[in-house]
């Protein structure tokens, strides 16, 4: 019995891809007010942005309950053994907690490992596609972690932000506080490190900034996978694929949309790229 | 006093002060000659105030031998280094030293030859080295050193008299030599500088101490035809350490109170005073370093009130700490050298960890870069110089500290902003230093400001008080229109190869022109985004960046 693997809905990982793939993906909430919205289940990124643009209120996040993962682990136990969750950083959402809670629910019924990728995002997907390939191929619940385990560390997520305040009023910035109140007009640029948003570089401009994300993909000079996102701007996401293509396949790179609840702080024009680079 | 034979430190220590008190009175006449490298007017200060540091440190040393005089000279030289005319006169100071290194006394002969090795100083210390500068008249005076003392060695001052009279030929040649200097109808400044210097030694070695207090130096006419040129006056903005104690602070409230003559009375009791407010209440705000001495005043006058007393040393050390906990995951500390407050701001909230007032016409020291690369928390030191001149000065300061210290050579506002932007906090020191330089060439700097005097610049004819355009320090447009000089610049900039448009209105310009400048170009070319800073900076109306 091959081994199932779990996420969040942070991954970013499409649904056309999720059941190729075979991945189950436990959605964390958006909530305007009193109502709320399951990600990528209740909302698509563009719901989500036509929304936002129209409330005052500033939507709120919330992990998935233990009970959501229980349910999961419940069904996928009635096909499987062994079950491999990997999810969003630690640091940035309480989707481990609630993982790692429903594991030990669930007890002996199933084996049941969590990891915390301390990734998010396609940082997050592409190690967690990585994983689904390792596990559709025949691989054992152990060489799968041991799949996922190496890929952590090569696993790199640039991040565009057109504007940080959604970052700052979500209480997600991290080690980039210091970059508010630039007092010129700045697209930061930031990334992840050790589990926790962190600063890279600042530009004047998107396209230095897509350049800058270019220059960031060159330095890799052997990548597993690569994937690309935007928040509102479908039309940048072709550019810079088409930027990238020199360095990987165009066909190959995946393409997503950065879903709903990393939305809410990533802000409108947001764009990332994931690198997953080659193992030795 | 006349001095015929040997002269020990003790003399030459005297010789150089009475020679830096000479060099003082015809300051701003120097400054006015000032086209070259770039025409800021500070080339008599930048070299009165190295001179300064380096006297200061002479007085120091007890010793009477003039290898140990002339050692101190050089370090103090060094440490105190303002502008180009300043390194390269501290790298005169250095080569005279190891002329000089071993002697208790010098003749005629150890003086030409420590000339000799000052003006192969002054040469290395120059990547590109120009003649028809500073550089051609320490060459010249050294050669004529030589020739004469030749004929006597033992004669100081014959040697002396050589010396000067070489310096003034060649200062006056300096036109000859460099192509903007005859354009401008000037000598060099520098030149003029270590003549002025020089001769001023000279007088005191043939005892006219007491005549040099009542005369001026004579500046040095060219042997071309000329007529003279200044752009701006020098504005002297003093980068003095802040003096430490205590922030005092408090409401005074009574009847008859005279704010006027409080603010007298208070004057000499500390710095940063402000006294504000009417007969009945008035607010007190003064650095001092004793404020029992302050308030034992004022309680006579009425009550108290909201006293608040701190330390400055520790609000000193807050700030210290404050820099250390900002210093980047990387280490790396990025020191930037950068003119009026608000453009510090605007360093600041970019990321820089410490800003050394100074820019155009205001350089900084090598000492007050040296300062803030040993108080920032990291041992890798990033210096942005943001001016042409200063890159030199800040080149000085890793052979003065034990951190590492890389210059990017920033030499505008926009090129400083931009190397800051790229820096990137993944990398290590030495590529984020390479990052950086590779960053100054993604922007292109304009720069605008106004003549003081008319002249011909660049086959343009200048008239007083008309707007000058600079682009990456090439002046390129003139006109009586500040806007109209804006365009016209841009529009040699590629404005339409560029993304990004910044406007830094300096304290000069207004913010409703700098809109309309803004406005003008967005119409012009709709792809651009521009945007309008109030960067207040003294000297340039506008400096704009495309990129």
């Amino acid at each position: 019995m091959a081994v199932k693997i779990v996420t969040d809905s942070t991954s970013d990982i499409t649904s056309d891809l999720a059941q190729k793939l075979g991945i189950t993906v436990v959605p964390l909430t958006v909530s305007f007010g009193h109502e709320s919205f399951l990600d990528r289940v209740d909302i698509t990124t563009d719901e989500f942005y036509r929304r936002l643009a129209k409330e005052s209120a500033f939507p709120t996040t919330t992990q998935p309950a233990p009970g959501a993962f229980i349910e999961v682990y419940d069904r996928l136990a009635k096909e499987t053994d062994e079950i491999l969750t990997i999810v969003i950083s630690s640091k940035l959402s309480g989707t481990y907690q609630s993982a790692t809670n429903a594991k030990n629910i669930v007890g002996n019924k199933c084996h049941i490992e969590v990891i915390d990728s301390a990734k998010v995002a396609m940082g997050l997907g592409l190690i967690v596609i990585a994983a689904a390939e390792a596990a559709q191929s025949g691989a054992s619940l152990d060489e799968v972690m041991a799949a996922v385990n190496t890929r952590i560390p090569r696993s790199h997520l640039v991040i565009y932000f057109e504007t940080l305040q959604y970052l700052a009023k979500g209480g997600r910035i991290g080690k980039a506080k210091g970059l508010l109140g630039a007092m010129l007009s700045i697209k930061q640029i930031l990334t992840l490190k050790d589990g926790e948003i962190a600063p890279l570089t600042q530009r004047r401009s998107k396209p230095a900034g897509m350049e800058y994300m270019h220059s960031f993909v060159a330095r890799f000079p052997k990548i597993e996978k690569l994937a690309v996102e935007y928040c509102t701007t479908p039309e940048d996401v072709d550019k810079l694929a088409e930027l990238l293509s020199p360095l990987f396949p165009k066909e190959q790179i995946y393409q997503s949309t950065v879903s709903p609840v990393l939305g809410a702080y990533a802000g409108p024009g947001a764009l990332a790229v994931s690198v997953l680079e080659a193992g030795e | 006093m006349k001095q015929g034979n040997n002269i020990n430190g003790r003399d030459f220590r005297e010789m150089f002060t009475a020679a830096t008190n000479w060099l003082e009175k015809s300051v701003s006449d120097i400054d006015a000659l000032n086209v070259f490298p770039v025409p800021d007017g500070d080339t008599g200060t930048n070299m009165l105030l190295t001179m300064h540091s380096t006297i200061e440190e002479a007085d120091r040393t007890p010793n009477g031998k003039i290898s140990v005089v002339s050692q101190a000279m050089a370090k103090g030289a060094l440490i105190g280094a303002r502008g180009n005319s300043g390194v390269i006169l501290s790298q005169i100071w250095c080569g005279l030293a190891q002329g000089l290194a071993g002697k208790d006394d010098f003749n005629g002969c150890d003086l030409a030859n420590a000339l000799s090795q000052a003006s192969v100083m002054a040469y290395k210390g120059l990547s590109n080295p120009v003649e028809g500068t500073i550089l051609t008249v320490i060459k010249d005076a050294a050669a004529a050193a030589q020739e004469q003392a030749a004929k006597d060695k033992n004669d100081v001052i014959s040697v002396m008299e050589a010396v000067v009279n070489a310096a003034n030929e060649s200062v006056a040649n300096t036109p000859r030599l460099l192509p903007v200097l005859k354009e401008a109808g000037v000598v060099d400044a520098g030149g003029q500088g270590l003549y002025t210097l020089l001769e001023g030694a000279l007088r005191y070695l043939n005892g006219e101490a007491e005549l040099m207090q009542f005369r001026k130096p004579q500046m040095i006419a060219s042997n071309i035809p000329l007529t003279p040129l200044v752009f701006m006056a020098p504005e002297r903005v003093a980068v003095e350490e802040i003096p430490f104690g205590y922030c005092t602070e408090f409401m005074l409230k009574g009847q008859e109170l005279n704010p006027d003559k409080l603010r007298k009375r208070l004057k000499k009791k500390g710095e940063s005073l402000i006294v504000v407010g009417d007969e009945s209440t008035v607010r007190v705000h003064i650095h001092t370093l004793d404020p029992g001495n302050v308030i034992r005043y004022v309680t006579s006058m009425g009550t108290m009130h909201g006293v608040s007393i701190r330390n400055m040393d520790e609000q000193h050390q807050d700030f210290l700490e404050m820099q250390k906990q900002r210093a980047p995951a990387t280490g790396v500390a990025i020191v930037a050298v950068v003119p009026g407050e608000r453009l510090s701001e605007v360093f600041s909230s970019l990321g820089v960890t410490a800003v050394v007032p100074g820019g155009q016409t205001m350089n900084p020291s090598t000492k007050d870069l040296l300062q803030a690369a040993e108080q920032s928390a990291s041992d890798k030191v990033i210096i942005l110089p943001n001016n042409k001149n200063i890159v030199l000065t800040a080149g000085q300061v890793q052979s003065l500290t034990t951190k590492q210290v890389k210059v990017v050579p920033s030499k505008t506002i926009p090129q400083g902003v931009a190397a800051l932007l790229a820096f990137d906090y993944e990398a290590d020191f030495e590529t984020n230093v390479s990052i950086m330089t590779e960053a100054l060439s993604t922007v292109k700097s304009i720069e605008v400001t106004h003549a003081i005097r008319s002249t011909r610049l660049n086959g343009l004819s200048i008239k007083k008080k008309q707007a000058i355009g600079f682009l990456d320090g090439a002046l390129i447009a003139v006109g009586d229109k500040t806007a109209e000089v804006v365009y016209e610049v841009l529009a040699k900039a590629e404005p339409d190869k560029a993304d990004v448009v910044t406007i830094y209105y300096g304290d000069e310009a207004k913010e409703a022109e700098a809109n309309a400048i803004n406005e003008t170009i967005s119409t012009q070319y709709p792809n651009l985004q521009v945007e309008v800073v109030n960067g207040g900076q003294p000297h340039y109306k506008y400096i704009i960046s495309i990129e």
